[in-house]
């Protein structure tokens, strides 16, 4: 059999299925109908299967597929609930699929439809689309990776391939301008999904600089593809050809353009890079700050440093290596660039030789790598972005939170350590940690929870997280069987002495039950809620295990993140700001509970709840154990009811829970 | 007698007059599409619930054959059927159907091969039988206990059947419940079974199974070594069929072939028999097994219909069918994920399985009674097909 084509044999099946299919009375039709599914389902992780599929649809509609289920009528289908549909799995998922092809079929024709009802079949498909990008992309939210196998997934991610080669998105563009903006407002280190859809959007829209509802999405447009009037109709090359020409002044608007520019999504383009290089060959170190958009910290921080500043500008940048300049600009303006240890951290780094594997995972990381841009640049490059833009870590398509959270902890509070991590990882494959005396090396440690990174990651996280992955496993194997939970001592072992001693769990080992739920929550106030500790600030990020929720409340699995800061939002409520490695802006984990990632006074990269609807959700955290305590009694029985109420009607469904009062 | 949507829709493509007799539950569905129907509680046998009243109810229909499609409905439909064509004899038959027992005896007296058996009433008369099996077979000291087999008289199929492969596995798995039943000596050998359609006391047309795993899988028509064999199975049944009277309709034999090419009679049945193999059945030689099922219990079927609902006694189909029954392997599940493998396989049919609902313990196996649902797959090559579907039986679905 060729590869990517459905065999004969399969094809004369469903010829066969079919015929029966259509000779069955009502009785039994749904029944043989559930066959077709079982071998149609099979074809459709790839592309040709689709493809196979799409030209049977006609025949299967007309025999009836859709008949007296809810799907029979397409004029009254509704794009939003088609993602749920997917999620719950076949047979619903392989319905569904074709539900989305008769809709294509009659906006193509192949299925008898009037003039409206085309329209109405290409403003279903497009909203379809748009509603679901993380298939269309294939970058999978946290409850869809829980919840999908991995055929669930290539299925709809071949359906979408195959529906957007034949639709426009003329329709959704307001919805497009709101995803962009969610993934933008947040930051990412990994800047692939945006540009994919800024990509995208120029590939399928004709835009109308007239139009206002057009001018949002040209801007999106302008950060990648047209950063300054100059670079108009040009590309890298001849935008650096005509910077030779400028005068001064005229590269200063230029440098001025570009600053801007990336400053407005943090979406950097090959022009900029190539401005960049051309300053600092040219020694206009006057206009390098202008270049990269700094507030006057950063000027200061760069006049400071100026000569290595332009070394790593000259060792790390290209046109195809750009993104990390916002990186660095950040790194400029947050101050880390004037620790000692960084700067020969990140000298050594541009010296040392990569190892064979990690290069390896970096330009597998790397998609389209560029051959003038070295493996090593990409991941000095990545790394510069990590240090700039901390709350930007992503973990992409892995279960691996708890290694994301490290790296963005470290790159705020030891990022020295980060630096020095990241070296010996790279030039060894082996990464070695201390844990209560003794060493775990990753090297020498079985498989932790990634069995198949995917490597849709920076270059940094592609050179850790295998390994971190694999040494916070063991930690936890060697913490387990105390009675408590293990993460209460690998924790610590991980990210370092930054973690605080107390730990609270909802969840008790030893009683298999959420014991005192009450005691934890008032333990949780007492340690950030700034009415009850004592007005104090978090320092360091805190590690919190929260159970992940459908948007119908039920329990899903666990996550990590971190919590960062408690504090009253714009309007006056106490918001809980925290780290969600996994980037995604459009969450929903029932119980009208929605983290925001913008609009509610976050940092970019944060994502934010008010405060009591993330304790609903809380199953761990770390506190001091000295003070909590005494603080414990300040919190309202109230406050204390309304959040063991929503935990108890969503994930705490899942648990017996045990009122007995236990000692914090 | 007993509800079957296929049964159903084969009557109404044959155009043949029917009714459907079952339980209550379904009358709604019925009524609904239009199928005629009398409501029955076959579980109940009393003074208002009998076969008089139940034939008094057909009787508005003009029925004249019962046929039962479910091991439940075997003694309703032999009742009318006696009483149809008047002949008490035929209610008797029924019994011997249902009674593992009786039904042993009766092929033991017609000199078929079967192995050591015997009715048990406790525990303790099954170490009894194990230790009479184990002088026959003149066990020597440390050697191990010969296998016994423990059947309920009356139950389909595979429900409650344990093998007990010592002394201390008796005391293990037998249930007090499960007494009295038959127990019996294993038998050596490759199992098969047989369908054959009769009328006029003739077998007309014989399918046979190849069982791959019992329980688990199994093809039509059956792999070249079983066909082989096929003229002396095809005289073993006859010789059944005279055995026990067999005038009209289709029985289900289970038989065990050994390497010395002996024959052993394991046990029959004469309703619908599952594994789906009536479905297969019909796909593999091309004909409505099920509609060709009932026909065969109608002793005014004219031998023109007859000739025209069944294949040839000779036939012999190219290409196979056969199917695995799916189980889940583990104690908790939340996903259904087809094999990749799967999907590559060229001799894949369709399936019918569905994700689990959220969480779902499962609970102990009854029998082989609670399959997920059922892979089927053909082919051209047998040998392919007892591979695939081997290796399938093994083949996690749920996790």
């Amino acid at each position: 059999m060729q590869e990517g084509v459905i065999s004969e044999s399969n094809l004369a099946s469903f010829e066969e299925l079919f015929e029966n299919y259509v000779a069955a009375t009502p009785l039994t039709k749904r029944e043989k109908a559930q066959k077709i599914m079982g071998q149609l389902d099979t074809w459709c992780g790839k592309l040709e299967g689709i493809r196979e599929v799409y030209d049977k649809v006609p025949d299967l509609t007309e025999a009836g597929i859709f008949k007296d289920s809810p799907w029979e009528h397409p004029g009254k289908l509704i794009p939003q609930l088609v993602n749920g549909t997917y999620k719950s799995g076949h047979p619903n998922s392989t319905i569904e699929l074709l539900s989305e092809l008769r809709m294509l079929a009659i906006l193509e024709g192949n299925i008898a439809g009037s003039a409206a009802q085309k329209e109405e079949a290409d403003s279903y498909l497009q909203e379809v689309l748009v509603y679901n990008l993380e298939f269309v992309f294939n970058e999978p939210q946290e409850e869809t990776r829980l919840v999908m196998s991995e055929h669930e997934l290539n299925k709809v991610h071949a359906l979408f391939q195959f529906i957007l080669e034949k639709i426009e998105l003329s329709k959704v563009k307001s919805k497009l301008v709101e995803e962009l903006t969610l993934i933008c407002e947040q930051r990412p280190v990994v800047t692939e999904k945006q540009r994919r859809i800024i990509a995208l959007v120029k590939e399928k829209i004709e835009l109308n600089p007239e139009h206002p509802a057009d001018m949002e999405l040209l801007a999106f447009q302008r950060a990648i593809y047209k950063p300054s009037p100059s670079t108009d109709g040009k590309d890298h090359v001849s935008y650096g050809k005509l910077l030779q020409t400028m005068s001064i002044a005229s590269l200063e608007k230029e440098a001025k353009a570009m600053g801007d520019s990336m400053l407005q999504f943090g979406l950097v383009s090959t022009y900029q890079a190539t401005l960049l290089l051309h300053l600092v060959n040219k020694e206009y170190h006057e206009l390098i700050p202008v270049c990269l958009g700094l507030n006057p910290t950063g000027v200061a921080r760069f006049n400071e440093f100026k000569d290595f500043v332009c070394y790593l500008i000259v060792q790390v940048i290209h046109p195809f290596n750009a993104q990390c300049i916002f990186g660095l600009a950040k790194m400029l303006e947050n101050g880390i660039i004037s620790r000692e240890a960084v700067r020969s951290g990140l000298y050594n780094l541009c010296k040392i030789t990569i190892h064979p594997e990690v290069t390896n995972r970096i330009l597998k990381s790397t998609r389209t790598p560029h051959e003038k841009v070295s493996p090593k640049q990409y991941l000095i490059g990545a790394l510069l972005r990590i240090l700039g833009q901390p709350l930007g870590v992503g973990q992409g398509n892995n279960p691996t939170c708890q290694s994301a959270r490290g790296i963005s902890m470290w790159s705020q509070h030891a990022p020295a350590k980060l630096i020095h991590m990241v070296q010996t990882a790279a030039v060894h494959n082996d990464l070695s940690f201390r844990f209560e005396g003794q060493e775990i090396s990753y090297s020498t440690t079985v498989a932790g929870l990634v069995q198949n990174l995917d490597h849709h990651l920076d270059a940094v996280s592609v050179t850790l997280v295998p390994m971190l992955d694999r040494v916070y496993n063991e930690m936890m194997r060697r913490a387990t069987g105390r009675g408590e939970d293990p993460h209460k001592w690998a924790n610590p072992g991980l990210y370092g002495q930054w973690i605080q001693i107390g730990f609270a769990s909802a969840y008790d080992y030893l009683s298999n039950a959420i014991v005192d739920f009450d005691g934890f929550i008032r333990v949780f106030y007492a340690m950030c809620h700034p009415q009850f500790n004592g007005g104090h600030r978090l320092v360091y990020p805190n590690p919190v295990g929260i159970f992940i929720t459908s948007a119908k409340g039920e329990m899903l699995g666990f996550h990590a993140v971190s919590l960062l800061r408690v504090e009253e939002d714009p309007s006056g409520n106490v918001r809980a700001y925290f780290l969600n490695p996994n980037n995604e802006g459009r969450q929903d984990w029932g119980q009208e509970i929605k983290p925001s990632v913008y609009g509610n006074g976050e940092i970019h990269g944060e994502s934010s709840l008010p405060l009591y609807q993330f304790a609903a959700r809380v199953y761990a955290f770390h506190y001091n154990n000295l003070e909590a305590s005494s603080n414990m009694d300040k919190i309202p029985q109230a406050e204390v009811e309304k959040v063991k109420k929503i935990a108890k009607d969503s994930w705490g469904k899942s648990y017996t829970w045990l009122e007995i009062k236990k000692q914090w | 007698m007993g509800w079957s949507l296929p049964v159903i829709e084969s009557m109404q493509k044959l155009n043949k007059p029917y009714v459907v007799v079952s339980y209550p539950d379904f009358e709604g569905y019925a009524k609904e599409n239009n199928i005629p129907f009398v409501s029955y509680q076959f579980n109940e046998w009393s003074d208002s619930s009998n076969s008089l009243d139940l034939k008094e109810k057909l009787d508005a229909f003009g029925a004249d054959v019962a046929v039962p499609l479910f091991e439940e409905t075997v003694e309703w439909a032999g009742a009318l059927n006696s009483l149809y064509r008047d002949d008490p004899r035929v209610l008797n038959r029924a019994f011997l159907f249902r009674n593992k027992a009786m039904m042993k005896r009766k092929a033991l007296i017609g000199g078929l091969r079967v192995g050591l058996f015997e009715e048990v009433y406790n525990k303790e008369g099954v170490k009894n039988f194990m230790k009479r099996l184990n002088q026959a077979n003149l066990q020597v000291d440390g050697e191990e206990d010969s296998w016994v087999h423990i059947k309920p008289f009356a139950s389909a199929g595979t429900v409650g059947h344990r093998l007990l492969r010592s002394q201390a596995d008796v005391d293990s798995k037998c249930q007090d419940e499960d007494f009295p039943c038959l127990a019996e000596s294993h038998l050596p050998g490759k199992e098969f079974s047989c369908e054959a359609f009769i009328h006029g006391g003739k077998i007309r047309f014989m399918n046979i199974t190849e069982y791959v795993k019992l329980g688990y899988s199994n093809f039509i028509p059956e792999g070249n070594h079983l066909h082989s064999k096929r003229d002396r199975i095809l005289k073993e049944m006859q010789k059944l069929v005279d055995l026990f009277g067999i005038q009209y309709g289709m029985i289900h034999p289970e038989w065990f072939l050994t390497e010395n090419d002996e024959l052993s009679f394991g046990e029959v049945a004469c309703r619908i028999p599952g594994g789906h193999i009536l479905e297969l059945c019909g796909q593999a030689y091309g004909f409505d097994a099920l509609g060709a099922f009932v026909l065969c219990h109608d002793p005014d079927l004219s031998e023109d219909e007859l000739q025209q609902i069944l294949p040839p006694l000779d036939a012999r189909p190219e290409t196979f069918y056969g199917n695995v029954m799916i189980y889940p392997h583990k104690n908790q599940i939340s996903k259904l994920i087809i094999p990749e493998e799967l999907k590559e396989e060229s001799y894949f049919l369709d399936h019918n399985l569905v994700p689990p609902l959220s969480s779902q313990k499962i609970s102990d196996r009854e029998g082989f009674g609670n399959h997920f649902g059922t892979v089927n797959f053909k082919g051209s090559d047998p040998d392919r097909m007892t591979e695939l579907l081997l290796h399938y039986e093994n083949v996690d679905f749920y996790h």
